[in-house]
């Protein structure tokens, strides 16, 4: 059978690309809509990571979680925070100096900066892992399953909480 | 080859994207965006040392699972006070809504 | 020989004769891939309209040529193509254009994990299921983008519906796929077909099989399900801007949701490829899906539209507890050695 085997070191710059694009333009885009479609980009751009990764599972689990949910109450509370007004004029960065973007650029640097310096000492990962998605089961189970249990009451909790907050008052 | 060094720079940056926009902007559906991206980059984080390991660890894997979930929960308790927050003050700008009663 | 780049003439047709015959080409492009596809979502939307005819004792499209009106489609798309788009005043441009042509390829993309025969998958990634629910779940949001990019109240109000519908429908939709994954033992599509050599899912796993059939059936908004698309209410729901080739798009993204839908369902259910080996696989997968979708189009014809708040209380109460209880049937079942989690 012909492979058609994209070299992954392309598929990596791609999506490095496409991802931190999405990301900024999510936060300058003018309408947040269109804000909310480019995080939706970037997130799919994550899922493309994590399958780059042997985690096949994360990659779709992510795009049912983050694209399919969360980007849809988003989605749902800007068209319910709408003002009638038609600019959004909620942005204006301009009339101060740029220490937000000083200070993330150095907090990006400097990570990037301690992460290179210690290039050599970092896993190298050579033996290729063979992570299958059936090893997921056993250590969720056996070995946290106290989160696990955690994790459904605080989704049950966070439910009701989110209902009783945005119930209408009559 | 794709090393390892190349995920962490990629995640570093990511952070910087959302503490910039955590900082910045008065949006706060934009603060929002801003704090996804932050948990996705740290989860982009945990699955470049899954894969890296050796021997693989699959608890990073696990981590990531439980963020991925944990995030959903925040967005939506995040954005049922958001909604309320408008309802009460009918903006959303977070510099006009720094009175915390009422 | 095939030589690569090639030099001569000869060389060039025998590298392009090597790569339309090469397993990949065919898979992607003829059988489960473009051509097949797009014939079989063309007959589909011939069928369902002949069906529904018989069903209301008229005699359906006739007159546009070939046997029984068999080119009507080509005539519809004919027709599509050459109508103008008209694009709402204040509209947002890039969503109206952009989310049909999403539609209909995240459509027409879990196909590439569906099995249609022992051989016949484009894609055998380990997490097939997973793949088909991510790619199903991308659906509301694009619906209610492109509603809200009409800039207009019908289809806001249209595609906000659709939204509530398709978002409570999903959960009791996967639960019920829970059950099938137990008693297979893998998140693989090739492996859940295989592991019903012996018996098909839907003999242990009914009560799974009625949450599915009746959660696809909201999902693809299709009547009784069909609030939505409330024709005297709501002219034609979240794409009443929808003109020309839009149109056409949206329609055909429609018809193959409900081709995917019942392929799934053949996967999950109904054994597959699995047959007397008198025809070929894949001509029994795709007769098993063809009666499946005969058997979500003959609602339409039958019964009358759901109320909303029956919509809601199954959605989002009654399907979910079947569907566990079913989950919990399976694991007695597996658990008492009846069966095995790979079929009996």
């Amino acid at each position: 059978m012909v492979s058609l085997a994209i070299p992954s070191d392309i598929a990596f710059v791609i999506l490095t690309v496409v991802t931190i694009t999405a990301a900024i333009m999510a936060l300058h885009a003018k309408e947040l809509i269109y804000g909310a479609v480019s995080l939706a980009v970037s997130f799919i751009g994550i899922a493309g990571f994590f399958a780059l990764l042997d985690a096949p599972y994360l990659a779709m689990l992510q795009i049912a979680i983050y694209v399919g949910a969360i980007v849809v109450l988003i989605l749902f509370t800007i068209m319910l925070v709408r003002r009638d007004q038609a600019p959004e004029i909620d942005e204006q960065t301009n009339s101060e100096s740029p220490v937000g973007l000083w200070l993330a650029g150095l907090l990006a640097l400097a990570i990037s900066g301690v992460v290179a310096l210690a290039g050599a000492s970092l896993p190298t990962g050579e033996p290729p892992a063979n992570l299958q998605v059936s090893d997921l089961g056993p250590v969720l189970t056996s070995q946290y399953p106290v989160p696990l249990i955690v994790l459904a009451l605080l989704l049950s909790a966070s439910l009701l909480g989110a209902l009783v907050l945005a119930k209408v008052e009559r | 080859m794709v090393s390892l060094t190349s995920y962490l720079i990629v995640s570093a940056a990511l952070l910087g994207i959302g503490v910039y926009g955590l900082s910045v902007k008065r949006n706060a559906i934009r603060i929002l965006f801003a704090v996804e991206i932050i948990v996705n980059a740290a989860n982009l984080n945990f699955a470049a040392f899954t894969r890296y390991m050796n021997p693989p660890q699959v608890s990073g894997q696990v981590i990531v699972f439980y963020s991925i979930a944990a995030a959903a929960m925040e967005a939506a308790v995040g954005l049922a006070l958001i909604l309320v927050a408008f309802r009460l003050n009918s903006t959303i700008d977070v510099r006009k809504l720094n009175k915390l009663k009422g | 020989m095939v030589v690569f780049p090639p030099t001569t003439p000869a060389e060039l047709v025998a590298l392009v004769i090597r790569i339309i015959t090469s397993h990949t080409f065919i898979t992607v492009v003829v059988f489960p891939g473009f051509i097949h596809l797009t014939v079989v979502v063309i007959f589909l939307t011939w069928y369902e309209r002949k069906l529904l005819a018989r069903i209301q004792l008229r005699i359906g499209p006739l007159y546009a040529g070939g046997p029984g009106g068999l080119f009507q489609p080509l005539a519809d798309g004919v027709k599509l193509i050459f109508k103008e788009v008209m694009i709402p005043y204040k509209a947002s441009k890039p969503l109206f254009l952009g989310i049909p042509v999403l539609l209909v390829f995240l459509s027409a993309l879990p196909f590439a994990v569906i099995p249609f025969g022992q051989h016949w998958v484009i894609a055998n990634i380990d997490v097939g299921l997973v793949f088909v629910f991510a790619m199903t779940s991308l659906f509301p949001s694009m619906i209610l983008l492109f509603a809200w990019a009409s800039n207009s109240k019908y289809p806001f109000l249209g595609g906000l519906r659709s939204l509530f519908q398709q978002v409570a429908y999903e959960i009791p939709m996967w639960i019920s796929t829970l059950s099938i994954v137990l008693l297979a033992g893998s998140l693989n599509l090739v492996d859940i077909v295989r592991a019903q050599q012996k018996i098909w899912f839907i003999v242990p796993a009914f009560l799974s099989f009625v949450v599915f059939f009746i959660s696809i059936m909201a999902e693809l908004e299709r009547l009784p399900f069909d609030l939505p698309e409330a024709e005297p209410e709501l002219v034609a729901g979240w794409y009443t801007e929808a003109s020309g080739a839009i149109f056409m798009l949206i329609f055909m993204g429609l018809y193959m949701k409900l081709y995917l839908m019942s392929s799934l369902v053949t996967v999950l259910f109904l054994g597959g490829w699995w047959g007397p080996t008198i025809l070929p696989q894949p001509v029994w997968f795709i007769l098993k899906s063809l009666i499946v979708a005969t058997f979500i189009i003959i609602p339409r014809g039958v019964y009358p539209r759901i109320r909303v708040d029956m919509l809601i209380k199954i959605g989002w109460t009654r399907l979910l507890i079947i569907a566990l209880a079913n989950v919990f049937l399976t694991i007695i079942l597996i658990g008492t050695g009846f069966m095995t989690a790979w079929g009996i």
